[in-house]
């Protein structure tokens, strides 16, 4: 046939179709469907029902206020590491290593494992200060130590949950119960993404294996759905389904695709439904999607000082891929970048998640790339406008677990009451320690930051005030930090 | 707010009832001449229209249920009229200017309420002066009215109404000065009503048959097979197992399996026995209870079963297990009442008359079943498929609700601020007291408790579950919000027809299908869904119903028509749940080495809700498209359309399939004519099997050119041509890309 056939035909259904919305269906409908082809999907003046682009929920939407960041890299250690291994110094807790636990500790204490009156565990590993700042770190972290004044160090977090599920979706959805959207989510919804052809809320778990609460931690709960994480994945397709089928070649999806989009004109002009032109930019968006996803996810383009800076090879999936990725995706605009990475559950039941093998090779893995991360994106100059955050959800107890009994290997027990997290970047200040806790390292004992504070302050770093950052759910204006919880920006950690 | 609990059931009680209940219907009639009319001053004020929102959206967050600051409480006539310490009062009825409420309200900025965000506008400070000056009349929430009689409002088109209904609807359109959409055509309707009753398209055959059935009828006897047909309750049962939470797993970090399907199995064949509504639910509150229960009656109380249970290591057995218990009372109140009454778990409810005590007391029907958060999951029974009972001595087991021995009995506490390490007095169940009473002859169990929320005084009942077949079919609620038919939640779009609906409910003895039936054949459901531009410019999101709802199919559906219309569907129904293919490696979870292992045969093409559910990791195909991960209730889900759910119409193997199996059947079909003119004839074939229409001229010759052009290619690249077809046909494979085109349609992923 005549190869211009096709183009032609295409063409005129186009030009036949603008001309008449232009003419039949009034100003509204006609803008959007030529917004819409001409991939301005965002800069429509009508509105949905939440005074959103009814094309591109994703949209970008300015902040409340001057943000500091405009992404987000969360490194999520699932499991949780120990705090006392890695940040805590106790000289306190060495002395009194072995003895059994003061009981003022365990009044009302519950554990999840423990039994019986448990004994002081010190810290097995040296402390070095690192940095202009002089942080303190153990030996595990020699890297981090090097992007020491990069860091500000929150040694007094505390959660309500000492079990990883719940304690996982408290840190990530605000609430220990199913069903509430999470961070990521929240901030898509708040301020869409500048991610033209990925998604703004991109997932990496290593070894791709989903965490303890499922995906749920990446959930959109009761937000609209367009709003979960997507998780792109070290092996097979990197998102699900964005391979086109053996036979079809990338001039072939788009010839398809031209049908597709041409025959749901027609239907649009014939249903007035605005969902019809919705779904003819989903489908070119899902068409970029397909070039750019596999793209973005291709770290074998990165030059080999750069793998080697981070430790990353190619197809393993590993936390080194993810961080270089992380730098890969928020280089393209995406919004919000979770790594999950697991094993750092130490209870010391076994080789496979005590202190001493398990922990410093979990380090081994984590230390160099996260370093490497913050090093680069500073070198990009994207570590003003990106704030890193890194940790578990919740800590370790500063007594030794011992479970069943069993002393052959050291581990500790979930401990909610402090824990570290780091945070780098973004608009935090560097080089800066924040909190305290007692001699044991058992409790805070200054500057305390409850998890949904730290989700507030996090959104103020983003420009987004967590009062005001509602979706009416269930009766009442939702949010990430929970309606009825009083929680507050801790502005002290604010460059 | 609401009625006090020491009138109900005294005269003055009922007398205020009727006298609420008429009012209301006045209201209705004639609120909206109401509001067109010149206010002269004398009108009176609608507390539910112009006072309760103002309250419940600017003074209740903190002169509510929860926070009461300066001692007010505004959710609460009786306080909002008692003086304070220093003797002011909020509001006195009849005086305005006497009102502390009007002095701040209307107060310079530092001294005004609200203290912060905007100030009341002028109309609302005057609505207030004007309500308290005519005495401050608060009336019950519009859902917590007892249900009356509505009186059928005049309309001028009465030849259009063929139901009640219609002329409900009607009423609301002539008010506005618009009609309703003419009829849609017979073959639309057909698919409408097929999707609509039992979640497929309608086969080519059955086409064929009712665009030739000329007798008068012929739309009754349609509906009428569709009600008959064993998918009804297959498709029915899809909404109710996500307000059920259905999963096959246990949910949290292990989310090990659960058995639990012989659930699911009693639930489709209930919907389609059509056991009535009110029976459902009390099979599935308290089927253990019931006289002489059967194992079917103990297996439907597997529905608050389906909580979460965490397995995961250290956990706190009674953390959980009273974690389960609220989500039963929140899954209680929520899908079936439609209130948030989980919101008073931790405090008294912010905006709705709900206590904290009324939560407790609620709580304790619910806290004396033997299960306790169990890997076993215990107690379980063991029972013959309720799908296959008749076929097959097969049996599995399912967990049930059973309430412990006298003696054994749990004492339930009132938790303060919800805290299991906070017990304070003890609590004895009871249902809230500003709902119609329980029943004094019903035994203080789950079983009375299901008499009282069944029985036809529940105002909330019949309207929650009326509204819930309306948004099955229509795709949104009357009341939109399925799940809060509180002060916060949305207005229905028209109070006079959820009220009919859900008295025509009571009235056909919660028969469902005789409802649905009544609904499909009224003149309001025929309309066609292409819009005229005065409904779309007057009536653009439809509330009016000025014609048919479109709006895309749920994610089972779009599964189950790509199936159905490739001739792959299986019709076996009931049994264990399947593993139809996924990617792979989706289910690989931390500490869990359970495998995704693809069911073989008719099983790989059954329908989605007889695919496996994991909690963790539901069908990565279902999710794209909305689907929830059912460890919570989910009333509604929503409705994205994103590229994520383009890219699994596009490219996942399934849907390749189904477009291959749609190609092997039209690509070689004998017809007159040779060449491009047969290609025509057989696309058009192609067409009506899937969209069930005639093909238009433009569209032949849009997918004339891509089938040649692909015929083209393929011919040039047999690797290409062995691969999308599955065999060496460059024809055949060409055919196979135009069936997937199809299958990527807009108008095949909606229902018009």
């Amino acid at each position: 046939m005549d190869p211009n056939r096709y183009a032609n035909l295409t063409g005129l259904t186009r030009r036949t179709f603008l001309g008449r919305v232009g003419e039949g269906l009034g100003v509204g409908l006609g803008s959007i469907a030529l917004a819409s082809l001409m991939g301005e999907s965002h800069a429509l003046g009508a509105t949905g029902r939440e005074g959103r682009a009814p094309t591109n929920p994703l949209a970008p939407r300015p902040p409340h206020f001057r943000a500091r960041a405009k992404a987000v890299i969360s490194i999520h250690l699932a499991g949780s590491p120990s705090q006392h291994e890695l940040f805590e110094n106790k000289p306190v807790l060495t002395k009194h290593h072995g003895q059994p636990c003061p009981d003022e500790y365990l009044k009302g204490e519950q554990f999840a494992f423990i039994k019986g009156h448990p004994t002081l565990l010190r810290c097995l590993y040296d402390f070095q200060r690192h940095g202009t700042s002089g942080m303190e770190m153990s030996s595990l972290l020699p890297h981090l130590g090097s992007v020491a004044d990069e860091l500000c160090m929150l040694k007094a977090v505390k959660t309500d949950q000492f079990n990883h599920a719940p304690a996982q979706l408290l840190l990530w959805t605000g609430d220990a119960r199913f069903g509430h959207p999470s961070m990521g989510s929240w901030l898509t919804y708040g301020l869409g993404s500048e991610a033209n052809d990925l998604p703004g809320f991109v997932v990496l778990v290593s070894g791709d294996k989903t965490p303890d609460a499922g995906k749920s931690v990446w959930g959109s709960g009761f937000l609209p759905s367009v709003h979960q994480g997507v998780q792109c994945r070290a092996s097979g397709a990197p998102v699900l389904y964005v391979n086109d089928p053996p036979g079809i070649d990338r001039a072939a999806r788009r010839r398809m695709l031209d049908a597709v989009n041409d025959l749901n004109r027609i239907e649009a002009e014939r249903s007035r439904d605005p969902e019809t032109l919705t779904r003819i930019a989903q489908y070119e968006l899902a068409y970029r999607m397909q070039m750019s996803v596999p793209d973005a996810m291709d770290i074998t383009r990165e030059p080999p000082e750069i793998l080697e800076e981070y430790g990353a090879v190619p197809g393993q999936g590993s936390i080194a891929s993810s961080c270089l990725l992380a730098r890969r995706l928020v280089e393209r605009g995406v919004r919000f970048v979770q790594i999950f990475d697991w094993g750092w559950d130490g209870h010391g039941t076994g080789p496979n998640d005590d202190l001493v093998t398990q922990l410093p090779k979990k380090c081994g893995e984590m230390d160099r790339p996260v370093a490497a991360l913050i090093r680069d994106l500073k070198r990009r100059g994207l570590l003003d406008e990106t704030l890193v955050t890194w940790g578990g959800e919740f800590g370790r107890t500063p007594v030794a677990e011992f479970r069943d009994g069993k002393k052959d290997f050291l581990g500790r027990d979930h401990h909610p009451h402090a824990f570290t997290m780091l945070m780098a970047g973004g608009g935090v200040k560097g080089g800066f320690t924040y909190g305290e806790t007692d001699d044991l390292g058992y409790f805070a004992t200054k500057d305390p930051i409850p998890v949904n504070d730290l989700q507030a302050t996090i959104l103020h770093l983003l420009g987004l005030d967590h009062q005001r950052l509602t979706y009416f759910h269930s009766g009442l204006n939702q949010r990430l930090t929970g309606v009825t919880k009083p929680s507050r920006v801790h502005e002290s950690l604010l460059a | 707010m609401f009625v006090d609990r020491k009138a109900i059931g005294t005269p003055q009680r009922v007398g205020r009832a009727l006298l609420v209940a008429s009012i209301v219907v006045l209201c209705v009639l004639g609120g909206r001449f109401a509001e067109s009319r010149s206010d002269g001053g004398v009108e009176p004020v609608s507390f539910d229209r112009e006072i309760r929102p103002v309250l419940a959206g600017m003074c209740l967050r903190c002169h509510g249920g929860v926070r009461e600051l300066a001692g007010l409480h505004l959710g609460d006539p009786t306080r909002a009229s008692a003086p304070d310490g220093k003797g002011r009062i909020a509001i006195v009825p009849g005086e305005s200017e006497a009102s502390e409420l009007m002095h701040r309200i209307t107060a310079p900025a530092g001294k005004r309420m609200p203290p912060d965000g905007e100030p009341l506008s002028p109309r609302q400070v005057e609505a207030f002066r004007r309500w308290i000056d005519q005495g401050a009349h608060w009336t019950d929430l519009w859902s917590l009215t007892p249900l009356a009689s509505i009186r059928t409002p005049t309309v001028r088109a009465t030849a259009w109404a063929r139901t009640p209904m219609d002329r409900i609807v009607l009423a609301g359109l002539e008010r506005v000065g618009l009609g309703p959409a003419p009829e849609a055509d017979a073959a639309t309707l057909l698919r409408r009503l097929s999707l609509d009753l039992i979640g497929l398209p309608p086969s080519v055959a059955q086409l064929d048959a009712f665009l030739a059935d000329r007798e008068p009828g012929a739309y009754e006897r349609v509906v009428n097979e569709l009600l008959a047909s064993p998918r009804f309750g297959e498709r029915w049962a899809r909404p109710w197992l996500d307000l059920a939470r259905y999963a096959d797993t246990q949910g949290y970090e292990k989310d090990g399996r659960r058995t639990i399907w012989a659930y699911r199995d009693w639930l489709i064949r209930a919907l389609n026995e059509d056991m009535p509504y009110d029976r459902l639910v009390t099979a599935q509150i308290a089927g253990d209870l019931l006289p002489d229960a059967t194992d079917d009656d103990r297996i439907a109380t597997a529905f608050h079963r389906n909580t979460l249970t965490n397995t995961e290591g250290g956990t706190d057995n009674e953390e959980f297990r009273m974690a389960a218990v609220f989500d039963r009372v929140a899954v209680t109140w929520t899908g079936l009442l439609g209130t948030t009454f989980h919101c008073a778990q931790c405090h008294s409810h912010p905006y709705d008359a709900f206590t904290q005590e009324d939560y407790y007391r609620f709580v304790a029907f619910f806290d004396q079943t033997a299960d306790a958060d169990r890997d076993d999951e215990s107690p379980t029974i063991t029972v013959r498929s309720p799908g296959f009972r008749e076929r097959s001595e097969e049996t599995t087991t399912v967990p049930v609700m059973r309430d412990l021995p006298e003696g054994e009995r749990r004492v339930t506490h009132f938790l303060e601020r919800g805290s299991l390490k906070k017990p304070k007095h003890e609590v004895t169940p009871d249902t809230p007291a500003c709902m119609p009473p329980f029943p004094a002859d019903a035994p203080r169990n789950r079983l009375g408790l299901a008499r009282w929320m069944t029985s036809p005084t529940n105002p909330l009942f019949a309207r929650v579950g009326a509204n819930r077949v309306w948004e099955t079919i229509f795709g949104r609620g009357i009341v939109e919000s399925v799940e809060d038919f509180g002060s916060q939640g949305t207005w229905p779009g028209d109070r006079a027809l959820i009220d009919h609906l859900a008295l025509r409910f009571v009235q056909l003895n919660f028969s469902t299908k005789a409802l649905v039936r009544e609904i499909v054949l009224s003149s309001t459901y025929r309309q066609s869904s292409s819009s005229g531009r005065e409904s779309q410019e007057r009536d653009p999101d439809n509330r009016l119903l000025s014609r048919s709802p479109r709006y895309r199919l749920e994610a089972e559906a779009i599964r189950d028509s790509a199936l159905a219309v490739s001739g792959l569907l299986s019709d076996r129904m009931y049994g264990p749940s399947v593993m139809p293919p996924q990617p792979e490696g989706v289910w690989s979870i931390v500490y869990s080495d359970d495998r995704w292992s693809v069911s073989e045969g008719e099983d790989r093409y059954r329908r989605g809700i007889y695919t496996f559910w994991r909690r963790s990791s539901p069908h990565p195909a279902l999710i794209a498209f909305d689907a929830p991960s059912r460890e919570t209730c989910t009333p509604r889900r929503s409705r994205s359309n994103s590229p994520l759910a383009a890219l699994v119409t596009m490219n996942d193997p399934a849907m390749i399939e189904a477009a291959q199996a749609l190609a092997a059947a039209v690509a070689n079909l004998p017809t007159e004519g040779r060449g491009a003119q047969a290609d025509r004839t057989r696309l058009a074939t192609l067409l009506r099997r899937t969209l069930f229409r005639e093909a238009r001229a433009t569209e032949l010759d849009l997918l004339s050119a891509l089938l040649d052009d692909e015929r083209d290619r393929f011919s040039g690249d047999r690797a290409a041509a062995t691969a999308m077809a599955g065999r060496d046909d460059p024809n055949l494979a060409a055919w196979t890309s135009v069936a997937s085109v199809i299958l990527n349609l807009d108008e095949f992923l909606s229902r018009a």
